[in-house]
């Protein structure tokens, strides 16, 4: 590799250090809040350290608030979105890659459309949908109506991964002697893996930022709170603990660094090589 | 171990017919190569035996069994694919391996014909490597080592060498032809290559247009071509071509080319029209023997491999074969049909430029129906 000059290691590491800092800028400005003693919260010119933190504001959050139903109900609900997702994503795409469909590709375009349709407009007749169904108020709710979102944008992730995927490693495993369920499976899966991953990992944060579905369908039973929904009770009608909540995000944000962290190895691609020539 | 029999069988995507009316029939041990230009069906009509692309009619036999409706997984085949088709996420052990655990095989077993194929094969330091981590060669013998693990009844290959280099090409070559004489499996294999069809091939199987146009053994699709495609596309340089006009002298068909009579090994009564299209071999051409009734050329380029010359001279004027005659050669696609060649063996140097004398002798020339293009 050609050795970079110190000019051109300054402007990378420059920016670098630039990017990063205006992604973690809003993180540390939760740390910070939740730390602060709520005095010093709105002073000016803003401290950039607090000389006093308040870590008894988590132990707080924790005795006050049943923070830890609402991380397992969300938690339920993202691996359920995600499974179900995945399950419909993996054999819609798959279909649509491998097998020449009659409408085929309008039936792809089809999905793809029904993802462009925005969640506030899908809440109202899902409602009654679900009402009719007797499902408002239970988490199954919430997993379905998620899914309606993710589900498109998983199948076209996974076809456009699919597709990287050359036709005689299945027809290599048929010949071998699986069915086609057990080649997609053994072979095409295991190859996939990176496309899987970043597809999990996708229906996992979608599933987990959400707040208008559980909003909507879960606000009357109390017990089947998520952490948005739960988060968002803190806010006072006419005081606002910004402390609690900046704490309550923190944790709620530990998750996902969690998920990514596990699914990180898959994400790195390369996997297929080798495959071919 | 098997035959394997081709009854009719078509195929159309549509209104596009891929493969039309293909008989063949394949005698248990054979090594049957289908060659042709690209897009000739000769894939179509391997995925079709392999049960990875259905029929459209007709039916297909392995073994005496008719497999026409089976799946792959149950048609007691192999394949070796063009690119391999390695599963990357598992070792060599477990990629040849895994068509036995797909048929339920105990461990201790498997391991065993995993061990002995990969002895076949020299793979046994590679055993528990990933594919990603082997070179070229190698890959394509784990994918021959998937192949042959299996026993199966016939393997079915598929341009398996067109990704080696030329020298590892010619080498794997005469393995894989060792190879299956040793296990006596019933081959099929693929190619566009006409060299691979005629150093590999006891059968081989030239097709166009999905139209099967020639099945014969090398030696015969060399010396007696059914029709001009067969007779431009197996050779190397491909056959030499000209018009003449037919003429009759002392009871024997003659033709000219340039200004010299030729004597054709052809009953007259079967050439029916005034002219016909000829055809000699570069390697049939005699150059220098003015003994022979010959007419002189002027070279136009000389090509020398050391001892082997290529010589190239134009066609006599007005004979050169005009229009789409639909003949294309495997490695000279572009023929230029107003150049001949002729293939030398022989010390003696040549120059651009030079004229020498060049004899077609007697029986050497095919003769092919005008319109037709079928051999006389």
């Amino acid at each position: 590799m050609q050795k970079r000059s110190f000019l051109g290691s300054f402007g990378l590491y420059g920016t670098v250090i630039v990017v990063c800092g205006l992604l973690l800028f809003p993180i540390y400005w939760m740390v910070l809040t939740a730390l602060s003693p709520r005095t010093q919260l709105r002073s000016y010119p803003p401290k950039f350290w607090p000389e006093d933190p308040q870590w008894n504001v988590f132990s707080d959050l924790l005795a006050a608030q049943p923070f830890g139903l609402w991380m397992w109900n969300t938690v339920l609900i993202a691996v359920a979105t995600m499974i179900l997702s995945l399950t419909i994503g993996v054999l819609a795409a798959y279909a649509l890659s491998r097998h020449r469909l009659r409408g085929g590709q309008g039936l792809g375009l089809f999905i793809l459309t029904s993802k462009m349709l925005p969640a506030t407009l899908l809440v109202i007749p899902l409602f009654a949908i679900f009402k009719s169904l007797g499902l408002v108020g239970s988490l199954w709710s919430v997993v379905i109506a998620q899914s309606t979102l993710i589900v498109p944008f998983a199948t076209w992730m996974l076809k456009g991964y699919f597709d990287t995927i050359p036709a005689e490693l299945e027809q290599a495993a048929l010949v071998d002697g699986c069915s086609p369920l057990a080649a997609l499976v053994r072979v095409v899966l295991p190859v996939a893996a990176p496309g899987l991953a970043a597809t999990s990992l996708y229906a996992f944060v979608i599933s987990w930022s959400d707040f208008l579905y559980a909003r909507t369908f879960l606000t009357t039973s109390e017990s089947k709170w998520t952490l948005n929904v739960g988060i968002a009770t803190l806010k006072g009608e006419f005081v606002t603990d910004w402390n609690t909540i900046m704490a309550a995000s923190l944790m709620a944000a530990l998750p996902i660094i969690g998920v990514y962290l596990f699914l990180e190895r898959y994400l790195v691609g390369g996997l297929s090589a080798g495959a071919e020539k | 171990m098997a035959n394997i029999r081709f009854n009719n069988v078509q195929k159309s995507y549509g209104p596009f017919q891929a493969i039309r009316n293909f008989d063949l029939s394949v005698e248990d041990g054979d090594f049957c190569v289908f060659v042709g230009p690209s897009g000739c069906g000769k894939s179509t009509a391997l995925k079709m035996l392999a049960g990875l692309e259905a029929t459209s009619g007709g039916t297909i036999e392995i073994g005496g069994r008719d497999v026409t409706d089976l799946g792959p997984g149950k048609r007691d085949i192999a394949m070796v694919f063009q690119n391999y088709a390695l599963y990357p996420h598992m070792t060599v052990r477990a990629n040849i391996g895994f068509g036995l655990k797909m048929r339920n095989m105990d461990k201790a077993e498997i391991n065993a014909k995993v061990e002995e194929a990969a002895a076949m094969l020299e793979l046994t330091d590679y055993l528990d490597r990933r594919p990603r981590a082997l070179s070229g060669g190698q890959r394509q013998r784990v994918a021959l080592g998937r192949a042959i693990v299996r026993e199966p009844s016939a393997f079915l290959m598929d341009e398996p060498l067109s990704n080696l280099d030329a020298k590892l090409r010619v080498q794997t070559r005469s393995e894989i032809v060792k190879l299956q004489k040793r296990l006596g499996v019933t081959t099929i294999y693929v190619t566009h290559d006409q060299v691979e069809a005629l150093t590999m091939a006891t059968k081989i199987v030239v097709m166009r247009g999905g139209v099967i146009q020639q099945i014969g053994t090398p030696e015969d699709l060399f010396e007696t071509p059914a029709n001009l495609f067969v007779a431009g596309f197996i050779g190397s340089p491909g056959m030499n071509f000209f018009r003449g006009p037919v003429e009759v002298e002392n009871g024997r068909a003659v033709t000219r080319f340039g200004d010299q009579k030729v004597t054709l090994n052809v009953a007259p009564e079967k050439l029916s029209g005034t002219h016909a299209i000829f055809g000699i071999r570069p390697e049939h051409m005699v150059v220098g023997d003015t003994t022979m009734p010959g007419a002189p050329v002027a070279l136009s380029l000389v090509e020398s491999l050391g001892t082997e010359k290529i010589l190239h001279f134009p066609t006599p004027k007005g004979q050169a074969l005009e229009g789409d005659t639909g003949i294309e050669g495997s490695d000279d696609a572009e023929r230029d049909a107003q150049t001949m060649l002729a293939r030398v063996i022989d010390d003696r140097r040549y120059r651009d430029g030079e004229t020498v004398h060049v004899a077609l002798p007697e029986g050497k020339v095919h003769v092919f129906d005008p319109d037709s293009h079928v051999a006389l």
